[in-house]
């Protein structure tokens, strides 16, 4: 394991007084992979990451860098880099300082030390900004300068932490398509917290699901996105936010289908054993098409209010029986229809849960079929 | 009886703090609000939104110009004079009251009666989704259920307008969503007029009726948001509104064999027919020279003829892929709505149709025309 | 509008200087009576006319006290120096471990760390002639009664709670992750104390140092009890200008503006680090 990874954590747990904070908390992160660990605020993001970092102890488990055992060893000498999403810059010293402290530490010669800052200044805009205090520079700048004072020392584990979190949406955009050419090349192990799902689907080679203090679950973007574990997960990504509908599923001649209001939704990979079972069924609003009402196979809605989001519209709409749904498309495509409408549901993007255990019921074409 | 309920005529705030320059924190700013519309103020950080809304709540003198409230001069009255409702960024709940003694503690003057009392509260609570944490006190509930319970404060008075100051910035992502349809039907419903300030573009186009962007003091743009997200006034608003953010590139224009061409940075040219510019914008920019292209991200479709770009990031967010691209010495962004499967280093072809092309004036960032046809009326500078 | 704000100033400035020689009075009155006589401060009715001498800082400085009735010699500009030394000496040893106390209270929970750090304040709490009478036995048994090193230990009894407190709010405010970035950029944990934590806590550092000071050098019970003629700060000095032939309050007079200047100064010094603690602000970016 050790010789694989660059970061290997094992059975971390941490309580602040009766709060358990990190419940035997277990990953690898390869070397030069970016791992985001996402979930909820409070899920137990940051402490996990300073207990990476050494800053904060943790009650019981290991913390290995590459391949060493660090849990008993000071943050100033476990090697990493960390940004925080305060910044946490040095409010007395300049943004060269700031940068240059991790290099002061390894008593780096002055010459050398100042061609480093600049390099890694230039690399992320700021080198015409290093003789700012922290206070006068802007959100992006000091942003810029943390990260700057991350990368510095060249470390080969890199903790991120919502480094993006306080700096306006143009920047972030920015920052997101920036960032991971930027940690390629340094070819440093990441570890990248975030609660914006967007972010975590954008810029992790995987994704761990945090919540309340445990690893729900760990995968590629596309595969969280399209086989959460459990409704949680599917909640967390996508916005708007998944369909939920309680179902029981039934046979209907040779296959297995549900009722969604009076019409019949076909479940072509299930297995027998669902039969009857209350569950949820769960559907993307970007998997929904919207037709006219009276197409076959479509559920007949009432289409209540049509809002715009970003560049998609989001329909809410009403089904004969009451429930809502939400469908969307890119703002491009004219509805074809209002009022009275259907919905027509994309089979691929159909998920099933237990309803008792909230957990997905796989279904079989999700093994075979290809990742995107 | 006239539709408008406010109107601000020439506002300007100037602050001197001691033994420092004096700030303009606000311009001339004029702005029309009818009744019954929900109007959003929107602009980043410092500019100057917070001090309009602070000078209509009365919270700050007006330096200069009227501010006007249902046809009678507000400018001059104390806030509680002035029938205005608010809610706070901070919250600003009374810390030994219960949350819903903190949402009914305007309906307490009002004399109302016990069983109207109950209702109203209800209705609030449902709304914001407190019903549960009512007999509650502000410290023991989380920033977002203080920031709801400030919310429902201010929506439960009954006021001329209600001023809502980052009304949602502290809520559950998955909450938002559903709040945001929820509180503007509630606001449409009780035939309430509101304004809002936010630097979220996504809350100010999900509930406002007219945006007013802000940068520098001055009002930039006041407009429903179609109209500015398709004809932004100038090149900050361009930028400014739309996620991801406008393309821009700078180009110098030339009438070269029959066509118009655009060059860019790093030798590339954009032709189009001399025909697909009307004639008077296609002199214009002739004379001009220097102009800055703005294309949407989702206006650059990849795989058309056209000119090339190089992929530096290839990003899928599950029912979107961002590709972003070197292109003539900028970056460039494009995104559809289903999966691309190019990788990072591919070069790929791209067009800018003339539908989708925003031509500003480089000298001033004054937008001159929106996919080929001209701006006719001068916008605010 | 500009009319009305340059008005408002002038209205400003005048309610200012109304309140500043409201409370500035006393000390005013008492730099006014160090320059008469005897005679011109105890005329009735009293007048602000008078021709100033410098009579009775000659006499202090001299160490001489002359009145109709007979000669004194005074010890004032000795008391002064007492002053000096004690109230230097107690706030320096208290800032050496006060500070660093009050970084570890901040930043370290330990078992019973409040109760210690409440322990040290509850020092305040008892009334000093309590404490003094025990305490001055105990002095002579160790031989350190009426010594510079004792005096300046029973002042921690002022010094050391006030620093602990005043400045470990200010250690508490510094953000955790600043200092968690500077010992995750590799240095140690006391490099992380001089270099983040102190600096950031100067101005509460330089508050509190000045407020131990005052203190100090106000303190006339401790003195009054445990230091001898010679070991005597100016509060306790002063009484020796209570004669058996009156009290000369020309010379009183003077003698408080004289022991006045020293802290004045010095708060005026430290004004400088006051302030800018103030515009340093924004510590959390």
């Amino acid at each position: 394991m050790s010789v694989t990874a660059g970061l290997s954590v094992t059975s971390l747990s941490k309580s602040f007084k009766d709060l358990q904070v990190l419940d035997k908390v277990t990953f690898d992160v390869p070397k030069s992979e970016t791992l985001v660990l996402f979930g909820p605020s409070g899920a137990g993001k940051t402490v996990l990451l300073r207990c990476i970092a050494g800053a904060v102890d943790a009650d019981s488990g290991t913390v290995q860098i590459d391949g060493d055992d660090v849990t008993q060893v000071p943050p100033e000498s476990r090697g990493v880099g960390m940004a925080f999403q305060n910044f946490a810059l040095f409010p007395h010293m300049n943004a060269f300082e700031n940068i240059a402290s991790p290099l002061r530490a390894q008593r780096q010669p002055r010459l050398s030390l100042a061609e480093t800052v600049d390099s890694v200044a230039r690399l992320l805009k700021i080198d015409h900004v290093l003789d700012h205090a922290p206070r006068e520079l802007s959100n992006g700048q000091k942003q810029r300068t943390a990260l700057a004072r991350a990368l510095a020392a060249e470390p080969g584990l890199l903790l991120l932490d919502d480094p993006l979190r306080n700096v306006d949406a143009k920047l972030r955009f920015e920052m997101r398509l920036e960032l991971p050419r930027l940690l390629a090349d340094r070819q440093a192990t990441v570890v990248y917290v975030t609660q914006d799902y967007k972010e975590a689907m954008a810029l992790g080679d995987r994704i761990a699901v945090l919540d309340q203090g445990r690893i729900v679950q760990i995968g590629s973007a596309a595969a969280i996105y399209r086989r959460p574990a459990n409704i949680t997960i599917a909640k967390l990504f996508g916005d708007p936010v998944i369909n939920l509908l309680e179902v029981v599923p039934e046979r209907e001649k040779q296959a297995i289908s549900v009722q969604v209001s009076n019409q019949q939704i076909m479940l072509p990979h299930a297995a027998d054993d669902v039969i009857g079972r209350p569950c949820m069924l769960g559907i993307r609003p970007e998997d929904i098409a919207i037709t006219a009402p009276d197409v076959p196979a479509a559920v007949p809605v009432s289409i209540e209010a049509e809002t715009p989001l970003n560049e998609k519209i989001v329909s809410l709409a009403i089904t004969q029986r009451g429930r809502e749904l939400l469908a969307s498309r890119p703002a491009d495509v004219a509805s074809p229809s209002a009022g009275a409408a259907g919905f027509l549901f994309n089979g691929d993007g159909v998920m099933l849960f237990d309803r008792e255990s909230e957990r997905r019921i796989d279904m079989q074409s999700d093994s075979g079929k290809k990742t995107a | 009886m006239s539709a408008s309920i406010l109107e601000l005529q020439d506002v300007n705030k100037v602050y001197r703090p001691m033994r420092r320059e004096p700030v303009h924190a606000v311009r001339d700013f004029s702005l029309t609000v009818n009744r019954g519309e929900i109007v959003a103020l929107l602009g980043s950080s410092g500019c100057g939104k917070t001090s309009v809304l602070r000078m209509i709540a009365g919270f700050e003198e007006v330096s200069a110009g009227a501010i006007r409230l249902g046809g009678r001069d507000i400018h001059g009255l104390a806030p509680a004079k002035r029938g205005v409702a608010m809610a706070f960024e901070g919250y600003s709940l009374y810390p030994p009251l219960t949350l819903k003694e903190n949402i009914a503690i305007a309906l307490k003057s009002q004399g109302i009666g016990r069983e109207q009392y109950e209702a109203k509260v209800r209705t609030i609570a449902q709304l914001l989704e407190i019903e549960d944490i009512l007999g509650r006190y502000p410290s023991s509930v989380s920033a977002g259920q203080q920031q709801r319970v400030s919310l429902g404060r201010a929506l439960i008075r009954e006021a001329a307008l209600h001023l809502l100051d980052e009304p949602m910035g502290q809520l559950e992502p998955q909450l938002r969503a559903v709040l945001r349809g929820r509180i503007k039907h509630f606001i449409k419903e009780q035939r309430l007029t509101a304004i809002l300030v936010t630097h979220d573009q996504t809350e100010a186009n999900a509930l406002a009726d007219r945006i007013a962007v802000m940068e520098e003091g001055r009002l930039q743009q006041f407009d429903t948001p179609e109209e500015i997200k398709a004809r932004p006034a100038n090149l900050f608003t361009g930028t400014f509104i739309g996620e991801p953010p406008m393309n821009t590139l700078n180009a110098t224009a030339r009438l070269e064999d029959n066509l118009l061409k655009f060059h860019l940075e790093e030798d590339v040219v954009l032709g189009y027919p001399e025909d697909a510019f009307a004639t008077g914008l296609r002199d214009r920019l002739l004379e001009l020279e220097q102009v800055t292209i703005g294309v949407r991200p989702h206006a650059v479709k990849l795989g058309e003829q056209g000119v090339s770009a190089k992929v530096y990031a290839n990003q899928w967010l599950g029912d979107q892929s961002h590709v972003a691209m070197h292109f003539a010495g900028s970056n460039l962004i494009s995104v559809s709505h289903e999966h691309v499967p190019v990788v990072t280093g591919a070069t790929v072809d791209i067009a800018f149709p003339v539908a989708e092309l925003h031509l500003f004036d480089s000298r001033n960032g004054t937008a001159l025309s929106h996919g080929g046809d001209p701006v006719e009326v001068p916008p605010v500078t | 509008m500009q009319h009305q704000s340059v008005l408002e100033n002038w209205l400003r400035g005048i309610a200012l200087a109304l309140i500043v020689l409201f409370f500035m009075f006393p000390i005013f009155w008492i730099l006014l009576m160090s320059l008469q006589t005897n005679e011109t401060i105890l005329r009735s009715p009293p007048s602000m006319v008078f021709s100033p001498t410098l009579s009775n800082y000659q006499a202090i400085f001299a160490g001489r006290l002359d009145s109709n009735a007979a000669s004194l010699d005074i010890r004032f500009l000795g008391n002064l120096w007492n002053s000096i030394i004690l109230s230097v000496g107690s706030v320096g040893v208290a800032l050496l471990f006060g500070v660093p106390a009050a970084y570890a209270f901040a930043r370290y929970k330990f078992r019973g760390s409040e109760d210690i750090a409440f322990t040290l304040l509850s020092f305040r709490f008892a009334p000093p002639l309590l404490v003094l009478l025990p305490l001055t036995s105990y002095f002579q048994t160790l031989g350190i009664a009426d010594t510079y090193f004792g005096l300046i230990w029973v002042y921690q009894l002022i010094c050391l709670p006030l620093i602990l407190w005043i400045v470990r709010g200010y250690f508490e405010d510094i953000p955790a992750d600043v200092e968690h970035a500077y010992r995750i950029a590799g240095h140690g944990w006391f490099a992380t104390f001089r270099n983040i934590a102190l600096p950031l806590a100067r101005p509460g550092i330089a508050a509190a140092g000045l407020l131990a000071f005052i203190f100090a050098w106000n303190n006339f019970i401790f003195a009054l009890v445990l230091a001898s003629a010679d070991k005597q700060p100016v509060t306790v000095g002063a009484l020796a200008f209570v004669t058996a032939s009156g009290i000369q309050y020309g010379q009183i007079a003077a003698a408080v503006v004289l022991s006045i200047a020293p802290t004045l100064a010095l708060a005026l010094y430290a004004q400088r680090y006051l302030v800018e603690g103030l515009s340093l602000g924004a510590v959390k970016g």
